[in-house]
């Protein structure tokens, strides 16, 4: 056990020292990558200094992940640009369409990932907004400005690298040593409690299943901190994994018939173990004694519904920019491109388009601050390296508090003023500029906003109902991937009840009880199928057969008979044959249940 | 004796040789980070995220000195 004490963290004008140490380190990377830019003479010195205020994140592993991804996205980006534009040079027309069904396409893909891997899903998307069509009058230059973005952005990350090295480093791993212990500590807690089938208890378990999934994304980016990470990582995810499986002994274990609770408690016992030393794993650094994926749900559906409409956005905005014939009317089409990707990475895309409106004119008061009266007419790079400080260091410091309305309005502010200022060697100083840059900000935002509620974001209800269709259609084809194991099939079940709830899920609280109606037959067929797995080969073979074929069935009855053959087989009350015969037994009552709990059913 | 550079052609783009060095040195250390697991390396080291910068220069500036 790790033993974990609420420590009050030291403060600095009621700020934490990490939440000071991250910001300070934010703008020296910011300070870095623009000097860098400017002795080098980039073309693009604002998107290396953009590249460090995406790459803010609190620890070093999550830094690495991301910056990865953000090259390899840009690459993406780049390729796609040039084929757009080569494609479909000199028709303007075709090559917006190119672009906003490329971007559908994106947003499809991000869709079906999570954490960066989505940021670099829509990344590839807006990059080509970001080169091809806003150069789209000077086709010749998608090349160069292609590679200036690369560059730019390969300084940005190294900047962000060494001063995250150099500087503080704080490293996400022990926390999440910290995080899965106590999870586990809790799921502990949950087992030995009395009834699972209380309210308060159910809440407990979709709190605790929620928090292991949203580990996910962390625990990979683990994997980039030391040379020991990706054993780490791979410890870690296996702890997951197994916890998952552990909860969900917990709640199978009170359900049964006594005749079983004797197996679901050794059940329980065993994923314990299972848990207990992927931590030791996880602590000494060690391979676990099984590496486990964590497999995602994927709902190719809501995914692609999700693409469509971010397509006929982009499209909407574009069809109205060719309407008005604004001259640099591609800078604002990137702009609502960008919005469109970074919103579909969050659960709520027009929420996020809102705050883009909201925040846009005020990053836009603090950088005409720091423009125009701040620095006003500077030119010496120290004073611009002081300028920036409250700026730089304010904002990160807002990206890192915990509310999410606040840190989403930090990293809103850190990337705007970088944008609107853009630092460049010699400064240029134009109010005309800026004025103009902010209002096509401002209408980029308000007209996807427009186009948003003309064209509405899938709506959370839809999800759940896919959701759920997902779920029920997997159990009844009664089949999980190829070479999938049961406790990875068991987290991806989970992931999807983790949508399920971001959804909204929590309010609807008679699909949510379908929902988990679902998962437990799931998890409990799959174990069922296992353990008969084991007999295919021995003198119970065809009875293992008829207890399949039940399972497929759902025939409860015949499920029972069978149990009680495996009963009277059996030599001892812990042997195999006695575990499958409490399985089937627990499997029967769980497709009663399932009956029971949702009369839709017709198929059983 | 001056050592000269080599510069890397990729569709008749040119990189800068240290593009490339900088391009090696990382893939010697994701191939060395095995190893550096199994002797223990992040263990030897109080710092060890420096520790591993540092090699990263090393193994960098041996690869401009060497090729």
């Amino acid at each position: 056990m790790v033993a974990t004490t609420a420590e009050q963290p030291f403060t600095v004008a009621k700020i934490p020292v990490s939440s000071w140490s991250f910001a300070i380190r934010v703008w020296l990377a910011t300070i870095l990558a623009l000097f860098v830019s400017f002795w080098l003479q980039l073309e693009a010195p604002t998107t290396s200094a953009l590249t460090v205020a995406i790459l803010a994140e609190p620890t070093r592993g999550q830094t690495l992940d991301k910056a990865a991804f953000r090259l390899l996205a840009t690459v993406i980006g780049v390729t796609a640009s040039i084929a757009i534009t080569g494609v479909f040079s000199q028709a303007r027309d075709l090559i917006l369409a190119a672009f906003a069904v490329w971007l559908g396409i994106c947003v499809f893909a991000a869709k079906l990932l999570d954490g960066y891997r989505a940021y670099a899903a829509v990344l590839s998307g807006y990059t080509v907004g970001l080169i091809a069509v806003q150069q789209i009058d000077h086709p010749q230059h998608v090349f160069e400005s292609g590679m200036a973005r690369g560059a730019a952005i390969t300084v940005g990350i190294l900047s962000i690298a060494v001063v995250n090295t150099l500087i503080f480093p704080s490293d996400r791993q022990p926390g999440m040593l910290a995080q899965l212990a106590t999870i586990h500590r809790r799921v502990r807690e949950y087992a030995s409690a009395a009834s699972h089938r209380e309210p308060a208890n159910s809440a407990a378990f979709l709190t605790l299943l929620r928090e292991i999934v949203a580990l996910r994304p962390a625990i990979a980016s683990v994997a980039l901190e030391s040379s020991s990470g990706s054993v780490r990582s791979a410890a870690a995810r296996s702890a997951a994994v197994a916890l998952v499986a552990e909860l969900q002994a917990a709640r199978l274990k009170d359900d049964l018939e006594k005749e079983a609770s004797g197996w679901a408690a050794r059940e329980l016992q065993r994923r314990d173990a299972e848990v207990r030393q992927d931590l030791a794993a996880l602590r000494s650094a060690r391979w676990p004694l099984r590496v486990w994926r964590a497999p995602l749900h994927r709902s190719y559906r809501t995914a692609a519904e999700s693409g469509i409409r971010a397509a006929a956005w982009v499209a909407i905005a574009s069809m109205f920019y060719i309407w008005a014939g604004w001259p640099a009317a591609s800078f604002s089409l990137s702009f609502v491109a960008l919005v469109t990707g970074l919103g579909a990475t969050t659960p709520n895309p027009r929420g996020f388009t809102a705050i883009g409106l909201v925040g846009t004119p005020v990053a836009a008061v603090l950088a005409g601050i720091l423009e125009f009266i701040v620095l006003n007419g500077a030119d010496a790079f120290p004073l611009l390296a002081v300028g920036l400080a409250p700026f730089a260091i304010g904002a990160a410091l807002l990206l890192s508090s915990r509310n999410f309305l606040w840190s989403g309005f930090g990293r809103f502010n850190l990337t705007l003023i970088m944008v609107l200022l853009a630092p460049s060697n010699p400064q240029t100083y134009n109010p005309q500029n800026f004025l103009v840059t902010t209002l096509l900000l401002v209408v980029a935002a308000a007209l996807l906003l427009a186009a948003q509620t003309l064209i509405p974001p899938v709506s959370d209800e839809k999800r759940r109902m896919q959701l759920l269709a997902d779920a029920r259609g997997e159990l009844l084809k009664h089949g999980h991937a190829k070479g999938e194991a049961l406790e990875e099939a068991m987290f991806r079940d989970a992931s999807r009840i983790e949508q399920f709830l971001a959804a909204g899920g929590a309010q609807d609280g008679r699909a949510l009880a379908e929902m988990l109606s679902w998962f437990d037959q799931s998890t409990t067929l799959r174990l069922c199928d296992a353990k008969l797995m084991e007999f295919t080969d021995g003198p119970l073979a065809s009875l293992a057969d008829e207890a399949r074929a039940a399972i497929v069935a759902r025939d409860a009855s015949t499920l029972r008979a069978v149990a009680s053959r495996f009963r009277e087989l059996a030599p001892q009350t812990d042997s195999m044959e006695a575990d499958v015969a409490a399985c089937l037994v627990l499997t029967s009552d769980i497709v009663d249940a399932g009956r029971g709990d949702d009369p839709s059913r017709k198929t059983a | 004796m001056s050592h000269t550079f080599p510069e890397l052609v990729i569709g008749g783009v040119l990189l800068a040789p240290f593009v490339t060095y900088l391009a090696m040195a990382l893939v010697v250390i994701i191939v060395l980070r095995p190893l550096l697991h199994v002797v223990g390396f992040a263990k030897m080291f109080s710092h060890a995220p420096i520790a591993e910068l540092s090699l990263y220069v090393t193994v960098l500036g041996l690869l401009m000195l060497l090729f």
